[in-house]
């Protein structure tokens, strides 16, 4: 049944399997931009796929605003690339398909059984084109937000998520949320922490960009590590091996709705935009315990409703916010603690976190011993509910 | 040890006074670089050393015990007594119901850190030794209900491990080590082998080494600039648990616990709720990025629950204590910081302790603490 108070997108989607994951990547065609920005304008700042020597091997890497190629693969699809895991196309004739064309996706999902996905970037996508040149920015943003829009038109499975020009004046910014909705987009991606030269998150010049996420009802999305300089100042040690160097880095995406969640209750945001979705897509869900109850804590202690802060923060938190899983069978134990419509299920698919194709072998391991009712809400219905989807749901799922 | 009312508090910040350095750093070797109070143009009292401003500013940190817990004092003369005077402190503690209190520093850092920023490693030894001097003398000569534990020289590494066997000599019960010495300036990375030394003194002498929140400055998301402070220092809460977070990992991927078996680590300032995602975060990264194929015996919450403590003094811990292991959690109080629990201490552990057995309770509130500070039993 649909819910009144929900703007539903698109075309009915169907459950099949009773499965959308929160957080999936789509990968770029190497044309995806050259074809949509103009080559006498931008000539060689456009991204593409150039060839260049790496160890003696030539190798294709993405390059943007003609600089410096990328060190990182041509594609982030290691969940495609079989043993040994993690393995990374060095040529673009090496990335699978399903990685960057849509139709040939769809099959990959229906192998993992999974209905429906919402897609964040995969290089050269980002969140965020630095080069300090607005005009350009605006563009090649509205490239990404065009190619990925096509996607939810080719099947509407793809839930795509909108990156942001920052560089331009809020209501612009606006505008092309606005825009970047009517072709398709679900939700909006957002730097966790402004660059230095820009404006704090919280800084109410925002607003506007708040204000129309708010009003079309589409969630904003916090991914990974989000930008935020604090983890990625923590200096690395030099004497990891790749796989626990690896390891290190991912504790940085675990603190995000720790480091950002109060930030945006503190400052008002919250306050000013009640309604206003915000995702946490691959942070886990157990920070959410943490800023639960350190908020309240923080809150009460400091008699923080004499300072405008009306909302008692867990309620602000059950209210608009939502965090992810994929693995935490410990957290899931606590979903009721966490806020059981407040949890939505992510594959990262095609990245390395991804259990991919075998999704739903680590599904039973985590939701094991979940009853049937909050099963369904973790594993789709929370997820149709925050992204306005609206589905026919095949009888078959229990 | 004898028990009144049941709780070992491991986490409390003593405040420094204003002679605690210049009546014992020589004047005519350090001058105007000893560690001080000075007044400011505003006509408020700070506190400096060697250039560095130190508590953003304010003469004390001692949120709880002020009027507005939101208002940090401007004058020494607003530094309540209970922050500083230990037989204050004591009845302070009898108001809460804390039996024994581990002392961690101020005006040195919430972590011990602040030494750790000066350049000249002789003067950062002349500091550190005047705090575990003062301490000893006037807080642990007062009352064995204060459990003193030393600060560290970030380095050389030999003046490191000298300093904590002279501390500990002394009296010192746990070693407060700022958890990330090379933001500090410039030493090696605290995972690397250059430390072993350091754990390996701490293992033999049988003391905790005690990582505090708040080690870095680097780590903390400044709050936006146009909201007043009470607001501002509110998201401060994320910044600690992030940074524990990203020190949790470290611990387990560097070896350092499966080096020194017989270290034990308390992660101060941590929180239980956060503690159980990082764990769980912490096998699962281990398992998927395969490091079993790289010679760990253990997976990291077997490293943990061997060696590691989370501390909370907020938080329920009835969730948390099955996976979190109620051998491995202390509490505290956080006396007198702002987010302390004081003066509402008994019924925040009445709140934070419903539906937890008996046994667990003793655990976290007072056995776990007892054991690893070795109080011995009356």
């Amino acid at each position: 049944m649909l819910d009144p108070r929900i703007v539903y997108y698109g075309r009915r989607m169907e459950i099949k399997y009773g499965l959308i994951s929160a957080d999936s990547h789509a990968a770029f065609d190497r044309d995806d931009f050259t074809r949509r920005m103009s080559a006498s304008k931008w000539q060689n700042r456009i991204p593409r796929v150039v060839e260049v020597e790496d160890n003696g091997r030539r190798v294709h890497r993405w390059t943007v605003y003609d600089g410096r190629p990328y060190q990182e693969s041509v594609c982030n699809c290691p969940a495609l690339m079989g043993d040994p895991f993690p393995t990374y196309p060095e040529r673009w004739e090496e990335v699978p398909r399903t990685a960057y064309d849509p139709r040939e996706r769809l099959k990959a999902l229906d192998s993992d059984r999974v209905d429906a996905e919402v897609l964040f970037p995969n290089p050269p996508g980002g969140n965020y084109f630095e080069f300090g040149d607005a005009a350009f920015e605006l563009d090649v943003v509205r490239a990404y937000n065009d190619a990925l829009g096509e996607w939810s038109r080719i099947s509407d499975r793809y839930l795509p998520v909108a990156i942001l020009p920052y560089l331009s004046e809020p209501k612009t910014i606006a505008g092309e949320i606005a825009r970047a909705v009517s072709v398709g987009h679900r939700g909006v991606n957002v730097l966790g922490q402004m660059p230095k030269s820009l404006p704090h998150l919280t800084d109410p010049r925002w607003d506007p960009v708040w204000s129309v996420c708010q009003e079309l009802g589409v969630p904003i999305h916090f991914h990974g590590s989000a930008g935020l300089r604090a983890g990625a100042s923590v200096r690395k040690w030099s004497g990891y091996t790749p796989r626990q160097a690896h390891s290190a880095s991912t504790a940085t995406s675990a603190v995000t709705p720790a480091q950002i969640i109060p930030q945006l209750i503190f400052s008002g945001v919250t306050e000013r935009f009640p309604r206003l979705k915000c995702v946490f897509a691959e942070a886990g869900i157990g920070g959410l315990n943490y800023v639960l109850a350190a908020c309240d804590h923080e809150w009460e202690c400091r008699h923080l409703w004499t300072e405008g802060i009306v909302t008692r923060p867990s309620e602000t938190v059950r209210r608009q916010m939502y965090v992810n899983f994929w693995f935490e069978a410990e957290g899931i134990k606590l979903r009721h603690h966490i806020g059981i419509d407040n949890i939505m299920w992510e594959s990262d698919f095609p990245h390395v976190a991804s259990f991919y194709p075998r999704s739903w072998e680590s599904i039973e391991r985590v939701v094991d011993g979940v009853p049937p009712e909050d099963r369904r809400k973790l594993l789709y219905e929370n997820a149709l509910r925050v992204y306005g989807a609206a589905a026919t749901v095949s009888g078959e799922i229990s | 040890m004898q028990l009144k009312y049941g709780v070992i508090s491991v986490d409390d910040h003593i405040q420094e006074p204003p002679d605690l350095w210049t009546q014992r750093l020589s004047k005519n070797r350090w001058g105007d670089r000893i560690p001080h109070m000075e007044r400011a143009g505003d006509g408020t009292e700070r506190w400096v050393v060697d250039g560095q401003l130190l508590l953003d500013g304010r003469a004390g940190r001692a949120g709880a015990l002020m009027a507005d817990r939101n208002c940090e004092p401007s004058h020494w003369e607003d530094v309540p007594p209970a922050a500083y005077m230990p037989l204050e402190r004591l009845k302070a503690m009898d108001s809460a119901g804390i039996d024994y209190s581990v002392l961690y520093p101020t005006v040195a850092g919430l972590a011990g850190e602040t030494f750790g920023r000066l350049e000249d490693p002789e003067l950062e030894l002349a500091c550190v030794q005047a705090y575990n001097d003062w301490l000893i003398d006037e807080w642990a000569g007062a009352s064995d209900r204060f459990i003193p534990q030393c600060i560290v020289p970030v380095g050389p590494i030999e003046a490191t491990v000298t300093e904590i066997k002279r501390a500990i000599a002394k009296g010192h019960r746990g070693v407060v080590f700022p958890s990330l010495p090379m933001h500090l300036r410039s030493v090696p990375h605290v995972s690397g082998p250059e430390y072993d030394p350091v754990w390996t003194i701490c293992e033999e002498l049988n003391v905790p080494v005690c990582l505090h929140a708040g080690a870095s400055s680097e780590l903390q998301y400044e709050p936006f600039a146009g909201i007043n402070s009470a607001l501002g220092r509110s998201p401060e809460r994320g910044d600690a648990a992030g940074f524990q977070c990203l020190r949790y990992l470290s611990l387990f991927l560097s070896r350092v616990l499966l080096r020194h078996p017989r270290l034990r680590i308390v992660l101060a300032e941590s929180a239980l709720s956060w503690g159980m995602l990082y764990m769980e975060w912490a096998d699962h990264q281990f398992d998927h990025d395969g490091l079993a194929r790289e010679g760990y015996g253990l997976k990291p919450s077997e490293m943990f629950h061997r060696q590691c403590f989370l501390t909370s003094w907020f938080d329920d811990v009835a969730p948390f204590s099955g996976y979190v292991g109620a051998e491995n959690i202390l509490w505290s109080t956080n006396f007198p910081l702002a987010t302390s629990s004081w003066p509402r201490t008994e019924e925040t552990i009445a709140r934070c302790f419903r539906n937890v057995p008996a046994e667990d309770r003793e655990k976290v509130l007072w056995k776990n603490a007892a054991s690893l500070y070795r109080l011995q039993a009356d």
